[in-house]
């Protein structure tokens, strides 16, 4: 099942602007390697799970997979064919919100060609432009 | 162990944000060099030259600033959003029997018999701060798991480090090991609530709404 938070304060949230880039959870930490998101957006919780499963069926038991994002947002939408008004639309999905530059996903325990072809795979399912990264050099 | 890299670098003028994203527009990268009580200096070195040196994992490098030569430490590098473009970079002045406290990468060696067994090989700790002579700072620190079975684990008293080398980390801390699998939890979630609970609200005015 998709990603939720357990307990929230609100059920709805306002839609906001995604502005600037990420400037925290933009460095791969826990895996050797990650995808990074060129572009910024919300990525629903079903997309992430879609990653997840991708990620696993590609790396077969084999690794370690990190999700570094979780789905905090709802979104909400109203039905279709309804008029104007009688307020705002009811929770429809969750999404976390992407800012460019951040580490959507990581790979540890795989050597480099299948932590590629794995992210390759994930990239594949993301609805933004991503690219393969490496852990930096520690200083 | 990384031999003594020069790196030829100049003083800057350009200050503030506007003059330094012209400077880096020509391929140079700003920096600042201070520490031992001398003048903080803004300096500016080319960009390719100092991705060389970060690239081999060099640590202390030799900074000719108008025909001066000091030692010095890369502290601080500053990347972009995505990692790819430098931005800035912190020099430290050392002296050569100065011990001072780095981190450095912490390298797998070897193939763990336990991951045969079915195990998944499990590196909390990537880096490691340790104690060191300036001029002696190891590139990594090597930890074999020839010898880890599943279910054991490395911790940082089990490194054997180069002479002179003194762990800064948690003796207790794990470095590497050996775990099971995780299962699959996808069951057990799937059990779970379709929508989240709402904070502060009672449960007798979310029944009538419903």
């Amino acid at each position: 099942m998709a990603l939720m938070p357990k307990r929230v304060k609100y059920r709805k949230s306002q839609r906001g602007v995604v502005k600037g880039n990420a400037h925290r959870g933009n460095t791969v930490v826990f895996g050797e390697f990650g995808l990074q998101a060129l572009e910024g957006g919300w990525l629903s919780a079903e997309a992430i799970e879609a990653g997840r499963i991708t990620a696993t069926h590609a790396v077969r038991g084999e690794g370690r997979l990190y999700i570094r994002i979780f789905p905090h947002k709802s979104i909400t939408a109203i039905p279709a064919e309804t008029r104007m008004g009688k307020g705002k639309g009811e929770p429809e999905y969750w999404a976390a919100v992407i800012k460019p530059g951040m580490i959507l996903y990581e790979v540890a325990g795989l050597p480099e060609s299948a932590a590629r072809e794995c992210l390759a795979r994930v990239a594949y399912k993301m609805p933004f432009r991503c690219r393969f990264v490496q852990r930096r050099p520690s200083l | 162990m990384t031999g003594a890299v020069e790196i030829q670098v100049s003083k800057r003028s350009a200050m503030g944000k506007q003059a330094v994203r012209r400077l880096r527009r020509t391929g140079m990268v700003p920096g600042v060099i201070y520490g031992h009580k001398e003048q903080t200096v803004a300096i500016q070195l080319p960009a390719d030259e100092l991705a060389k040196v970060l690239r081999r994992g060099t640590r202390v490098v030799d900074v000719k600033t108008d025909g001066r030569v000091e030692k010095a430490l890369i502290r601080e590098v500053q990347w972009d959003h995505l990692g790819k473009e430098l931005l800035h970079v912190d020099f430290y002045r050392v002296a050569a029997d100065e011990r001072i406290v780095v981190t450095v990468p912490v390298e797998v060696r070897g193939t763990a018999p336990g991951l045969s067994a079915g195990g998944v090989l499990d590196q909390p700790m990537h880096t490691l701060a340790i104690e060191c002579l300036a001029v002696r700072i190891p590139e990594s620190i090597r930890v074999n798991v020839g010898e880890l079975q599943l279910g054991q684990a490395i911790h940082v008293r089990d490194l054997v480090l180069p002479p002179d080398v003194r762990a800064m980390a948690d003796p207790e801390a794990v470095v590497v090991q050996v775990k099971t699998p995780q299962a699959e939890v996808e069951a057990a979630e799937a059990a779970g609530p379709a929508e989240p609970e709402v904070i502060g609200r009672a449960k007798a005015e979310e029944e009538p709404a419903e």
